[in-house]
């Protein structure tokens, strides 16, 4: 009797103690299994490194979330790592399992499975997230582009005629402004224009300041080409008109100026394809266009794919600018032809 | 009958070189007047001051009998303003060497286009005028060409017919067909000769001299700016001419 209670308390003492005993005793294992590994770790055996936390036992009901977590999660980025995918996906899982709403392993296991999708669907995915934004900031681009164009051919005809005026004064002046605009950087100009006029207390706001920024600088170029248009038609042209008793402005607006369209059409084209591309600098005068967008996206998520996608909406325009240009050159140009 | 046209003691100098060095002629209404004399003798230079291309150094220009084109200020002449000068030109036709038509219009366009733009006529009006100057140089069939598909004879004779859509007293002529390929000279030179024949007054710069002996009232002969010689055709194409230098440029040319 005496020593089936000897027995029994053996029993008891054998079941309860390890039972009592097993959370230090199982933490303290734990412990000794993570250091095993980070040394194993720093060995570079990451095979066996994964195996030792691997170890490391899932906690009861009531048990220690921490070290588990950590091994699990330690192993699977070590698989991810390694390349192995769905390895990493197990010992996630393994994890989830147990504490399904690990905030760390549900983030986890999305971005493996987003690695684990082919190529294509990424870029696809990627896609139909960036090119909503881009677009939304294409509009302000395209936005600049047209009133830039509206604007500055015009700007350009009025200094370019100013330029070749007999009058003096006049033609001095937009040889001064040709000088200023072309011979300092566009960049410089949105700087001196946004945040230098407020030193004379002129305050634009962005917009204002970047349309009088680009509308003034193109239009110096284009007076150039303009003139350089003017200057090609033959004099003859001028003398033709005049004798049949037209005034300069008659001659110009009926005879010259519309001679000029093909012979400037080329150049012309090419600063309007520079424009389209120029407008990302507006984005330093804190204007959101397609640059910055660009710009900002790939910042909050340092994914390339959204500048490959800013660079192919900018290719897209110029490439419907190079085509219409083409187009309209050749319908210009039609009276020259036999 | 007073003259349509008199020039009176006409100087021009481009730098130091003088151009033309005093210079006078008067044109009869109807009258046809040819120049003709060695290459820089000052012919063009004198055709173009009368539709005031060039501007002269001294002289006075007088047209229907009254001084036109110029202002002396300061004891130098001053053109006139535009207004003035566009008005006068408008009653002067010139013709040029190379052509100068405007190679964005149609043909149709070119001869519409003084009426239209100049003297603000009614599209269909001006249009009427056009085509009838067009149907006398014989280009009509082509008012829908541009200038790019003629050959030089058709372009002069589409010049001829936009300068005469102005309805012009009188009709310069400078060169006209010393940049045709020969078998094209003929029919520039009927089409002058039918106008001409019309009564139009007209002064013809030419190197042609079987032209200038046909439709010449007068022939002036010019040499290094001045007016050397002038006087009826067969005086000066005859077998016996006065002047030397005349029979020498004349024995030059052919």
């Amino acid at each position: 009797m005496a020593r089936s209670a000897a027995l029994t308390a053996l029993l008891v003492f054998c079941l309860c103690v390890p039972a009592w005993a097993a959370p230090s005793g199982g933490q303290a294992e734990a412990d000794a299994l993570l250091r095993r590994a980070a040394d194993i770790m720093v060995t570079g055996d990451l095979k066996g490194a994964v195996a030792v936390y691997l170890q490391v036992p899932a906690p009861g009901p009531e048990g220690d979330e921490g070290q588990f977590a950590s091994s699990r999660m330690q192993a699977a980025r070590l698989e991810f790592a390694a390349g192995d995918y769905p390895a990493a996906l197990n010992v996630v899982d393994e994890l989830l399992a147990v504490y399904p709403d690990n905030i760390e392993a549900v983030r986890f296991r999305a971005s493996v499975t987003d690695a684990m999708l082919p190529q294509w669907r990424r870029l696809l995915r990627d896609t139909v997230k960036f090119v909503p934004h881009l677009l939304k900031g294409s509009v302000m681009t395209l936005m600049l582009v047209f009133f830039t164009i509206l604007v500055s051919p015009l700007g350009g005809l009025v200094i370019a005629l100013g330029r070749i005026s007999n009058f003096r004064p006049l033609s001095r002046a937009c040889w001064f402004v040709i000088w200023l605009f072309r011979g300092t950087p566009l960049l410089l100009q949105l700087f001196f224009i946004y945040y230098g006029l407020p030193a004379i207390g002129i305050t634009l706001r962005p917009v204002p300041a970047a349309l009088i920024g680009l509308g003034l600088n193109y239009s110096a170029y284009l007076a150039e080409i303009i003139r350089s248009g003017i200057l090609s038609i033959d004099r003859g042209q001028m003398e033709a008109a005049e004798a049949m008793g037209m005034t300069y402005w008659q001659a110009m607006r009926r005879v010259i100026i519309p001679q000029t369209y093909r012979v400037i059409l080329p150049p012309v084209g090419n600063e309007f394809i520079a424009l389209i591309k120029d407008t990302a600098l507006v984005s330093t005068i804190a204007m959101v266009e397609l640059m910055r967008t660009a710009d900002q996206l790939f910042n909050a998520s340092f994914n390339v794919t959204v500048l490959g996608l800013a660079a192919v909406i900018y290719l897209a325009f110029t490439t419907v600018f190079t085509f219409a240009f083409e187009w309209l050159e050749a319908r210009v140009g039609a009276y020259e032809q036999r | 009958m007073h003259a349509l046209l008199e020039l009176r003691d006409i100087v021009k100098s481009f730098g130091g070189h003088r151009a033309v060095d005093h210079v006078s002629l008067a044109l009869a209404p109807g009258e046809k007047t040819v120049i003709i004399g060695p290459s820089g003798s000052g012919k063009s230079t004198l055709l173009r001051a009368i539709n005031f291309l060039e501007t002269i150094d001294s002289g006075t220009i007088l047209f229907d009998g009254r001084e036109v084109g110029y202002r002396t200020v300061k004891g130098k002449l001053v053109l006139d303003k535009p207004k003035h000068i566009c008005k006068l030109r408008t009653q002067i036709g010139m013709v040029f060497q190379h052509f100068h038509l405007f190679p964005h219009m149609t043909v149709l366009g070119n001869a519409m286009e003084g009426p239209v733009t100049v003297l603000g006529a009614p599209m269909d009006e001006a249009r009427k005028v056009a085509l009838s100057m067009l149907e006398k140089v014989g280009m009509a069939d082509f008012a829908a060409r541009y200038p790019a598909s003629l050959s030089g004879g058709q372009k002069q004779r589409v010049a001829i017919a936009r300068a005469l859509a102005m309805q012009p007293r009188l009709m310069l002529f400078d060169e006209p067909t010393s940049a045709l390929d020969p078998e094209l000279v003929g029919e520039v030179f009927a089409t002058i000769k039918q106008l001409a024949d019309e009564g139009m007054t007209m002064i013809i710069v030419t190197h042609n001299m079987g032209f200038a002996r046909e439709i010449a009232d007068r022939v002036v002969f010019m040499e290094n700016g001045s007016l050397l010689a002038q006087g009826a055709p067969d005086e000066f194409f005859g077998e016996h001419c006065r002047d030397p230098r005349i029979q020498s440029f004349i024995d030059r040319i052919f």
